[in-house]
């Protein structure tokens, strides 16, 4: 059983897993985490999903560069039908392994200022520790094995693709 | 060299690996002589910057090995060091 409603363009693939509920969204434009969260979880309800254990993650853009000066703008990009489909794999197989019920993944593409949300992952299960480590594997998952690459632009006006990810 | 396929091999690539190279996508004309070359002979034949080593491999958007043999059709990328989220 699958729900995918996608509110963004470009949309990603609709995923199939038996008894996983998967919503994947690449976002071209700014969302609401908080609202994309309530819509999500009011969508559980109608279809009687909700679970008991619900985990959440949401990162924002820093307002610095790695450099320390001012961020004006951090640039995403990806492989479109690589970077989807990737997600959609990723989320099922974590989803599998930990015996979670739903997850949610918002990813930001284009161009996102400091402090607009940049990734929101919500994972659903029944008991705490699943959905706390799912959530934890598939961002960590997300960051490493998912085709995104971050630019950043700075004050200076000059711009610089990164090289891998801040520390967890 | 034998007579190149209709198809070929489309190669990508992404972000800082396509500036430094210049181009974003190529046909490689897969010639009869040689008609499964892999990702590392295509990286050497098109010169393209930095180590192999530094990148990874994927065809028709499934990460693979540099060893990989291709065939006609596939989607080569290379892609320079990810960071999502």
């Amino acid at each position: 059983m699958t729900v995918m409603s996608l509110h963004s363009s470009p949309p990603s693939a609709v995923a199939e897993a038996e008894d996983l509920q998967l919503k994947v969204d690449l976002c071209s434009e700014a969302f609401e985490p908080f609202a994309c969260l309530e819509q999500w979880h009011r969508q559980l309800a109608a279809i009687g999903r909700w679970s008991a254990a619900n985990s959440h993650f949401i990162g924002r853009v820093r307002s610095m560069a790695t450099n320390g000066t001012p961020l004006l703008a951090l640039e995403l990009e990806h492989y479109p039908g690589m970077t989807e489909r990737q997600l959609q794999q990723l989320a099922t197989a974590l989803c599998s392994r930990h015996g979670a019920d739903s997850c949610l993944i918002q990813h930001r593409i284009g161009r996102v200022l400091p402090g607009d949300a940049i990734v929101l992952v919500g994972i659903g299960a029944d008991r705490r520790g699943p959905a706390q480590r799912c959530c934890q594997d598939l961002l960590e998952a997300l960051k490493h094995d998912t085709p995104f690459w971050k630019r950043e632009w700075r004050s200076d006006g000059t711009g610089e693709w990164l090289i891998g990810n801040t520390p967890l | 060299m034998g007579e190149p396929s209709a198809e070929g091999i489309r190669i990508r690539l992404f972000a800082g690996l396509r500036e430094q190279a210049g181009w974003s996508e190529h046909h490689w004309p897969a010639p009869a002589a040689h008609p499964h070359p892999t990702p590392r002979q295509l990286w050497l034949a098109l010169q393209l910057p930095g180590e192999l080593s530094s990148v990874r491999v994927a065809i028709n958007h499934e990460f693979t090995t540099a060893d990989t043999p291709l065939h006609d059709g596939d989607e080569l990328a290379f892609l320079p060091p990810i960071s999502g989220g």
